[in-house]
């Protein structure tokens, strides 16, 4: 190598030309930038707002003939669909977020809110609701106040869901088993113990790596998961309610991990591993396509007999508080959140409509939506909804935390103690962050 | 077969025969492992939808066409061709940047002599250092204020202006391994420098800019977090941003598309890969030596 630098060296010395490979490679630039480049502006004040969301090709689809209807009425303004699935929206958000140029109007769920929120990066569409662009009326069972953060309502819900336990209705009929309202953790473990004794399967798929669940049993037990700003609950909370969980898996109350493992993306209720999985209602629907058995939707088991410790949580549209069409974006959002059409043509896809006139207008006709909206309606004439809990800043990085976490105690390979230890420090590193 | 070798030696022979055989039985298992996954994602291809998370079969008890046929249907109203098309201009104007504008910058490092050359040299391979994710806010910063999101610019540019340095350094060393005669003889006949690049060098260096060449195309193909970050609209998505498409965490996947897409995406990077590795050991054989 040496030898032939020199002999380089030797030959050529030229140094002008060292500017030739720059001016080619501008010019080779400047070719690229003309062929590529457009503008986005237009002068007849037709206004542009780009729509972001999340979710799979029925949403796709559905969202897109919403947005149809809309151009229709709305003729002044055009929307810009970008869409894709929930990784990968997130972390394009993040980057964009960051860079000053999210999307204009885009689907939210709670845990994101406060992150969001303390960057500065969500309108709050309180001043529009008052200048008449928006109505904050009608909204059913006091979810609006999903998307509200202190004081700012920077989020409108588009539709509701609550925590459910979706069990396989032939293992549990098989077994003799029956899931009632109000019945408690033991009676739940009970039947479990039958299902595995009698069926020689499992009775859960690993309950205590869910952290939606355990908020809803802290919820019971007059704790939460998160306060405003920490950790709702306390590091021998978490021991003893890990060290249960891996209990039952030694003992095979829960699935084996490692089958639970291997048969993903599937499932460990659907490929008949368990019998019962804590899931969002709203995400019920996956098993029917997957599996070969029946699966109904059953309550949440309680601590006093009644309290299950529900809420509603909700998918949102939030609003990007840079955007130069605020006015557009709360008339985007009031259209989609109340416009009755828009209810039939979405449908469950996010949730128990949110506003009485999509929920009104929207009537199910096949099975999981009429299971899910019975669901519901049981679980708050049954009076437990309560306020949700507070998510703060991290809440989503937490929330995966909780389940790699649990997975390793699953695995045997974390100790609980050390377990909580460890989520207890990254908990703390997701709220600074 | 034994009896045609000399007499005097069967044993070894025969213990030939078994390293040999040993041999093969282990390439052959070996083989079996490497190729699995692919047998397995071709096998899954033609399975219905729900069995391919369902059956642990290796191949479809059943083989159907639906998934293959599915995607002449495009995915939410996005035909599939689309997304092939924007990766192949994507990986082809990756392609024709990095090997202008590579060659072009290792021809300066290789072949002149300039003040700072040495220091320039480092500082190009330093930028090898610099993880990707240091660079993402900055440069989709920069790329807004010029209001060049949502379009191929930001993806290219960067291949336009010789800021792949592996394959700088990949040229710059090739280059200098090619006998300076040839330069210094062209030099002779009056060639300048943009002569004897074009017309000596850059032929010369052909292992080199194929390698190149290659490695970009299926890092452009396969290339994720840039489309993904810089592209809005889904029309200009890439392949593999359309295949994130069919996943839906909550719903029910559309695997079989899924799979069949990727079977199918895999087709170009390949065919690119056959059409140029000829070249590449043509290459290697005839660099530079002959007369």
């Amino acid at each position: 190598m040496q030898q032939g630098r020199n002999a380089e060296g030797r030959v050529g010395r030229r140094t002008i030309l060292k500017a030739a490979g720059t001016s080619l490679a501008v010019a080779g630039l400047g070719a690229t930038a003309t062929a590529c480049g457009g503008g986005s502006g237009s002068g007849d004040g037709t206004v542009t707002l780009r729509y972001a969301w999340w979710g799979g090709e029925p949403r796709t689809i559905a969202i897109k003939k919403t947005i149809a209807l809309f151009e229709k009425k709305f003729p002044k303004i055009k929307i810009k669909p970008e869409f894709t699935d929930y990784e990968a929206f997130w972390e394009k958000f993040q980057t964009q977020a960051s860079g000053g140029n999210p999307p204009d109007v885009f689907q939210n769920a709670v845990g994101f809110l406060r992150k969001y929120d303390k960057r500065g990066v969500l309108l709050d569409l309180k001043t529009q609701a008052d200048a008449g662009n928006l109505s904050l009326e009608n909204f059913r069972n006091g979810v609006l106040a999903n998307g509200q953060v202190d004081g700012k309502q920077i989020a409108i819900p588009v539709g509701a869901n609550t925590m459910a336990l979706v069990i396989d209705l032939k293992a549990f009929e098989k077994a003799g088993v029956e899931a009632k309202f109000g019945w408690t953790w033991d009676e739940y473990f009970d039947a479990l113990q039958t299902i595995q004794d009698k069926l020689k399967i499992a009775g859960d798929t690993g309950y205590f790596s869910i952290m939606y669940l355990y908020d809803l049993y802290l919820r019971q037990n007059g704790k939460a998961f998160f306060t405003d700003t920490d950790l709702g609950f306390t590091e021998d909370d978490l021991t003893q309610w890990w060290e249960d969980g891996y209990k039952r898996v030694r003992s095979g109350l829960v699935a084996d991990p490692k089958k639970v493992e291997q048969v993903k993306p599937k499932s460990a209720l659907s490929a008949g591993l368990a019998a019962s999985e804590f899931t969002w209602d709203n995400f019920s629907i996956r098993y029917e396509g997957e599996g070969e058995s029946d699966y109904g939707l059953a309550p949440i088991p309680t601590t006093d007999g009644k309290d299950t410790g529900q809420y509603l949580g909700s998918l949102m549209l939030s609003a990007f508080s840079g955007t130069k069409h605020p006015k557009e974006v709360a008339q985007f959002i009031d259209f989609m959140v109340h416009d009755p059409e828009v209810g039939k043509i979405m449908g469950y896809d996010r949730g128990i409509l949110a506003t009485t006139e999509q929920y009104e207008a929207f009537k199910p006709t096949d099975d999981n939506s009429k299971g899910v909206a019975a669901y519901e309606e049981k679980v708050a004439d049954a009076g437990v909804l309560g306020k949700i809990t507070p998510h703060p800043s991290g809440a989503d990085v937490i929330e995966a935390a909780f389940l790699r976490i649990g997975g390793e105690v699953a695995q045997g390979k974390t100790k609980p103690a050390d377990a909580a230890k460890a989520l207890f420090s990254e908990a703390k590193a997701a709220f600074a962050g | 077969m034994t009896s045609a070798t000399s007499p005097a030696l069967p044993a070894a022979n025969e213990r030939r025969r078994v390293g040999s055989i040993a041999w093969h039985v282990g390439a052959l298992a070996v083989l079996a492992v490497v190729l699995y996954p692919v047998v397995w994602v071709v096998g899954a291809s033609f399975k219905p939808s729900k069995d391919i998370i369902a059956s642990l079969d290796l191949l479809p008890t059943k083989p159907v066409w639906a998934n293959f046929s599915g995607l002449a249907d495009g995915i939410s109203g996005i035909p599939i061709s689309s997304f092939f098309w924007n990766s192949l201009m994507y990986a082809v104007l990756a392609v024709v940047g990095v090997v202008l504008s590579s060659s072009l910058t290792a021809y300066a490092f290789a072949k002149i002599r300039f003040a700072g050359r040495n220091l320039l040299f480092t500082l190009m391979i330093g930028t090898l250092l610099l993880p990707y994710h240091v660079l993402l806010i900055p440069q989709y910063v920069l790329f807004r204020n010029l209001e060049l999101t949502d379009t191929l610019v930001p993806l290219v540019v960067g291949k336009f202006l010789a800021t792949e340095a592996f394959f700088v350094f990949l040229m710059v060393q090739f280059m200098r391994g090619l006998p300076r005669e040839l330069d210094e003889a062209a030099k002779l006949d009056g060639c300048g420098h943009l002569r004897t690049y074009w017309s000596i060098v850059l032929p010369l260096s052909r292992p080199a800019i194929i390698t190149s060449a290659i490695f970009t195309f299926i890092n452009a193909w396969n290339d994720f977090m840039g489309p993904l970050i810089y592209l809005n609209t889904p029309e200009k998505y890439t392949v593999s941003l359309g295949l994130m498409m069919f996943r839906d965490q909550e719903g029910i996947s559309n695997y079989g598309s899924m799979i069949a897409m990727s079977l199918v995406a895999l087709v170009p990077v390949i065919a690119f890969f056959m059409a140029f590795q000829r070249y590449l050991i043509d290459g290697m054989a005839t660099s530079g030596l002959k007369g």
